[in-house]
């Protein structure tokens, strides 16, 4: 077995699960997964839906990504112990280290705070790559439009002033 | 704590968007697709917007150019509604652009993260704690927050404007993103970590 599928066939086999999930075949809704995360932080933090008209609101379709969100960790275990046999305890991405420093603290810390980011903003934006760029796109709605030309962008930006600037090498 | 982890399966049981085991499955799928082309890499997503790798754009390109299509054909023919998330303009922007400022520092997405600790990546790990008291944190705060989400809107569709050529709007759509997909050119992060003999 390959160990990396090309971006062509990742792209058609994703089509295909998306047209499972979004027709009546399947789950008759669009994949998304932040509403999961936030979900999920209620049930680890206690924040019951009696309580919180947030947890009330995302309920049903939290409990929907929730679930999903499960499934999602054991494919990806199930692919990295089976398939592409990468697993393997690690702390610092290659390219972390290239452009960025090779601090185990630093990356964790890095981590931490943006991964606060990543789902504080999806639940202000009201969705994440999936929900808004991949779901969102693929019915042309304009809010999943407007939101990947922002969060890409903003993305671009920040990567230019939080990483260093490329090496130049010879072999590449 | 158990018992919201047995009410979360019975609301997807009683939901009426596929039995638990359908949902299950579909995630299964999802995170197997994310780890198997890779998708999930800090090298793939934050590589992509710091110009290091196209695999991100080229494959979500693909994806949206298709289902696009098939989407369009599933709802005219009754087998599928479509669920449009509404703009709430002032949400949509500042949550965008704290979304794409943790993006290319952590450098994966909320589902791709999963996917990266069932690899043993603990940043990613650390990345879902962070993301646990994101999401807690917002939900403390949402009563305040609400307030400034707006405006909304609604819950439009770029093929709302066109009504009587729908069909051909999203054919423009789906083409263009497809050859600027086939057209990007190949850039590939090879990950030295990656190619390591085990």
């Amino acid at each position: 077995m390959p160990k990396q599928i090309p971006w062509w066939i990742g792209g058609i086999s994703m089509s295909l699960l998306f047209f499972f999930s979004f027709s009546t075949f399947g789950a008759d809704r669009p994949i998304g997964a932040s509403t999961g995360m936030a979900y999920l932080s209620t049930l680890l933090f206690g924040l019951n839906a009696d309580s919180y008209i947030y947890t009330a609101e995302i309920e049903k379709s939290g409990a929907w990504e929730g679930v999903m969100l499960i499934g999602v960790f054991f494919g990806g275990l199930f692919m990295s112990i089976f398939v592409t046999k990468s697993f393997h305890i690690s702390y610092i991405p290659t390219l972390w280290k290239e452009r960025k420093n090779s601090s185990i603290k630093s990356r964790m810390i890095w981590s931490f705070i943006a991964g606060f980011l990543l789902v504080f903003g999806a639940r202000l934006a009201g969705g994440c790559n999936a929900g808004h760029i991949l779901s969102g796109g693929s019915q042309l709605a304009i809010s999943g439009i407007i939101f990947a030309i922002i969060a890409l962008g903003t993305g671009v930006i920040t990567g230019r002033f939080f990483y260093k600037k490329k090496v130049c090498k010879n072999d590449r | 704590m158990i018992d919201r982890v047995t009410n979360m399966f019975n609301i997807v049981a009683n939901g009426g968007h596929g039995s638990v085991w359908t949902v299950l499955f579909i995630g299964f799928l999802f995170g197997a697709i994310i780890m198997y082309s890779r998708l999930d890499k800090f090298e793939k997503m934050a590589g992509f917007m710091i110009f290091e790798d196209t695999l991100v754009p080229r494959m979500a390109m693909t994806t949206v150019a298709l289902s696009s299509l098939g989407f369009y054909f599933l709802v005219q023919n009754g087998y599928a509604t479509f669920a449009i998330k509404p703009i709430l303009l002032g949400g949509l922007i500042t949550g965008a652009i704290i979304f794409g400022i943790g993006l290319v520092i952590l450098g994966k997405c909320p589902s791709a993260f999963f996917v990266s600790v069932s690899e043993g990546r603990v940043d990613a790990f650390v990345g879902v704690l962070g993301g646990m008291l994101g999401g807690a944190v917002f939900t403390l705060l949402y009563p305040w927050i609400k307030e400034f989400m707006g405006p909304n809107l609604g819950n439009l569709q770029v093929t709302q404007f066109f009504t009587e050529h729908s069909l051909l709007v999203v054919l423009i759509f789906s083409t263009i993103l497809l050859v600027t997909a086939y057209f990007l050119p190949t850039l590939e992060y090879k990950d030295p970590a990656d190619f390591k003999e085990k």
